[in-house]
């Protein structure tokens, strides 16, 4: 069902995007990466190719939703050895693509394996790499990326001036969209010397006891951030999430104060979040923070400071003492 | 002795940071630097392996001379020998210019069994240099390592990965970036130590000393730019309440209501 291509007759000029697979199964970040470049790609008049290594077709669980994606083609990389991820071998790999396909845009969700995997891609190939874009546009004929950077409120707009362009996308910040015509569905085949060989040898793997955090699918979030003064009054946002069936997320500085685990961050170093209610106690709202929940539906703010960006941004914000008014608050719902 | 590269960096204060208004990037020279807090783990690391296979710890930094109160930290952690890359053709590095100048200062202190790094700077914050420096030095690398040990001469790493842990064998020369959680407990400096680099500096490469390419250094050899930064504007969108506590929470109970969060 596959239409084989050998490697030197790939089509040129593409924007390849990296699809994740691990153990079978897709992660969806690959499918969020193609919503934004599928834009930058018709703006250049590009094809969009989703492209995949992996260890052989039959084990794949998710064949039907990658028929569904916007992707004009996908690509895929089969043989035995890509069974399970190893940096070198998958730059390798890699490399011997771009080399022959000449890719116009070469980009990857920042997962770990995406960030493991593309620094060594980029440093082989001797060219810029972008981190944790959250938006793309086209001017004058050229990506123009953007992340958010130092200080409040500050984003900053890069460019390659080295082809392919490179970036890693930050999860989350976009949307899965599915197209309406089934992609073309291709083989790669890799000439007979290609060496499929690596350094690294994956003796074991224990599957993570961590539950997933809901945070990111959350229809309700309540965050906090340094105005709770101390962990003590955080671990009361757990209460109040119990009551309004809500998950619990933070700001960095608290997690990094160890109030709360790392996977609770929200933000361009953590999660997305879309909730229908975000309440936020005790944060400034940084942009750094802000891009991780600025599409929530409706924001509250509980802040001392009127001018706080946060309370800006805000549906309804209160000014007053995070810790009085969450400690008042739960006594009232308790009741 | 095996030899162990610990690449660190210094970062500004948080809340100190300046940056130069004409190229967008860092005022590094004028600020105070701290040690990135995630390169502790990476030293932490080496110093127990140091410990355990009796070897010598080399710790590398690039950056302004600023970064040496940061060298002789580490110094009184354990490592055995500083090195500071600084030159102002370095100024304005990306990752892959950063990359390159570390590659390449490794490579004079051949030969290395190990090269550790930490996870990711709390500055520039992309995570790209360990992997970055490993690929132009032709080695395998591990990212998101918690523990490293030794087995018949081959590196074993667990290493996390969003589905859970591996345990990967690897043969050596290799970069790990370590998981800033991997240790419970971090050692601090010894006070021996802290007197004795009083009367020690860290060696100083520039770029003739590490015979590199210019047109791959700085602001200009760097592909990646800055063409602009942009600062996000924000309007008062929504009702500002003020006053005493409890009518704040009677209206925000009432909004909660409204969204049929809690029960009237
Ligand atoms: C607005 C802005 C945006 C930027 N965006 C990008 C971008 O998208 N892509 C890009 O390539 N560059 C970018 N940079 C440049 C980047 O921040 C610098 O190249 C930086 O020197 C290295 O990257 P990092 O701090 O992200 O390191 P990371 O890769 O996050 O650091 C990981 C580890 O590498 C080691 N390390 C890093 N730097 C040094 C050093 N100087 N000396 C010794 N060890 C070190 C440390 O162990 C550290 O813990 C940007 C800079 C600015 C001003
Ligand atoms: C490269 C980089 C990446 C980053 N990534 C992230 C990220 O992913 N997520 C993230 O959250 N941050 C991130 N940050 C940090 C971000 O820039 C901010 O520093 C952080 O979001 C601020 O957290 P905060 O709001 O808890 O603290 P602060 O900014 O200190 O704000 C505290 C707020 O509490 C208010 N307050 C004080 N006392 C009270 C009181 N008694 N009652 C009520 N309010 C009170 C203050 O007015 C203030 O508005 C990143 C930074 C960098 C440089």
């Amino acid at each position: 069902m596959l239409e084989r291509v050998k490697i030197e007759n790939l089509s040129k000029g593409n924007i390849l995007a990296f699809g994740e697979f691990y153990k079978n199964e897709l992660n969806n970040s690959s499918l969020e990466i193609l919503s934004p470049l599928k834009e930058v790609a018709q703006a250049l008049n590009k094809k969009l190719i989703l492209l995949f290594l992996i260890g052989s077709l039959e084990d794949i669980k998710n064949l039907e939703e990658i028929k569904r994606s916007i992707a004009d083609e996908v690509w895929f990389v089969i043989n035995n050895e890509l069974k399970d991820f190893k940096d070198d071998l998958y730059t390798e790999v890699l490399i011997q693509i771009v080399k022959s396909s000449q890719p116009y845009g070469l980009f990857f969700p920042a997962t770990k394996i995406g960030m493991s995997l593309t620094p060594r891609v980029a440093g082989a190939l001797k060219v810029g790499l972008c981190a944790h874009v959250n938006y793309l546009e086209v001017k004058d004929n050229q990506i123009v990326m953007s992340r958010p950077t130092y200080g409040e409120n500050i984003i900053a707009k890069l460019v390659s001036k080295s082809s392919p362009v490179m970036a890693t996308i930050s999860l989350g910040a976009f949307n899965i969209k599915y197209g309406e015509k089934e992609p073309l569905m291709k083989e790669i085949i890799f000439p007979e010397n290609f060496s499929w060989s690596s350094k690294l040898k994956i003796r074991n793997f224990i599957p993570s006891k961590k539950k997933p955090t809901k945070l990111s699918t959350a229809k309700v979030v309540v965050s906090g951030g340094r105005g709770l003064k101390n962990k003590e009054t955080f671990q009361k946002l757990f209460e109040l999430a119990e009551i309004l069936g809500a998950e619990v997320g933070a700001t960095r500085p608290v997690c990094y104060e160890g109030w709360v685990e790392e996977e609770k961050m929200i933000g361009v170093s953590g999660v997305t979040v879309k909730p229908k209610v975000y309440i936020g106690f005790g944060i400034s709202g940084a942009l750094q923070h802000t891009v991780g929940m600025e599409n929530s539906e409706f924001i509250i703010a509980v802040n001392t400071d009127k001018e706080a960006p946060l309370v800006k941004m805000a549906n309804l914000a209160l000014i007053g003492d995070a810790k009085k008014i969450l400690e008042l608050l739960l006594k009232k719902l308790k009741n | 002795m095996e030899k162990i590269i610990v690449c660190i960096k210094g970062v500004p204060e948080p809340g100190s940071v300046k940056v130069d208004p004409k190229t967008h990037t860092l005022k590094r020279e004028s600020m105070e630097l701290i040690l990135n807090p995630n390169d502790r783990s990476a030293l932490e690391m080496a110093v127990r392996l140091k410990n355990e296979y009796n070897m010598e710890i080399v710790a590398i930094s690039m950056g302004p001379p600023n970064v040496i109160p940061l060298l002789k930290h580490a110094y009184a952690l354990g490592i055995d020998q500083m090195v500071l890359l600084s030159d102002r053709a370095f100024a304005g590095s990306d990752t892959l210019a950063t990359s390159y100048v570390l590659a390449e200062a490794i490579k004079k202190l051949s030969p290395f069994s190990l090269i550790l790094m930490g996870l990711k700077s709390i500055d520039g914050e992309t995570a790209q240099v360990p992997s970055e420096t490993a690929s132009l030095l032709g080695i395998p690398s591990l990212t998101n390592v918690k523990s490293l040990f030794m087995e018949d001469n081959k590196w074993i790493a667990i290493r996390e990965i969003k589905y859970g842990e591996e345990e990967v064998e690897v043969e050596g020369p290799l970069v790990c970036s370590v998981l800033p959680t991997a240790f419970d407990y971090i050692r601090p400096p010894s006070l021996k130590r802290l007197l004795e680099v009083k009367n020690k500096e860290p060696m100083v490469w520039q770029a003739s000393d590490l015979n590199l390419d210019s047109q791959r250094l700085g602001l200009n050899g760097s592909p990646t730019q800055v063409v602009e930064v942009i600062e996000k504007k924000i309007e008062t969108k929504g009702v500002i309440l003020e006053g005493e506590p409890e009518e704040l929470v009677e209206k925000l109970i009432e909004v909660l209501k409204e969204k049929r969060l809690i029960k009237n």
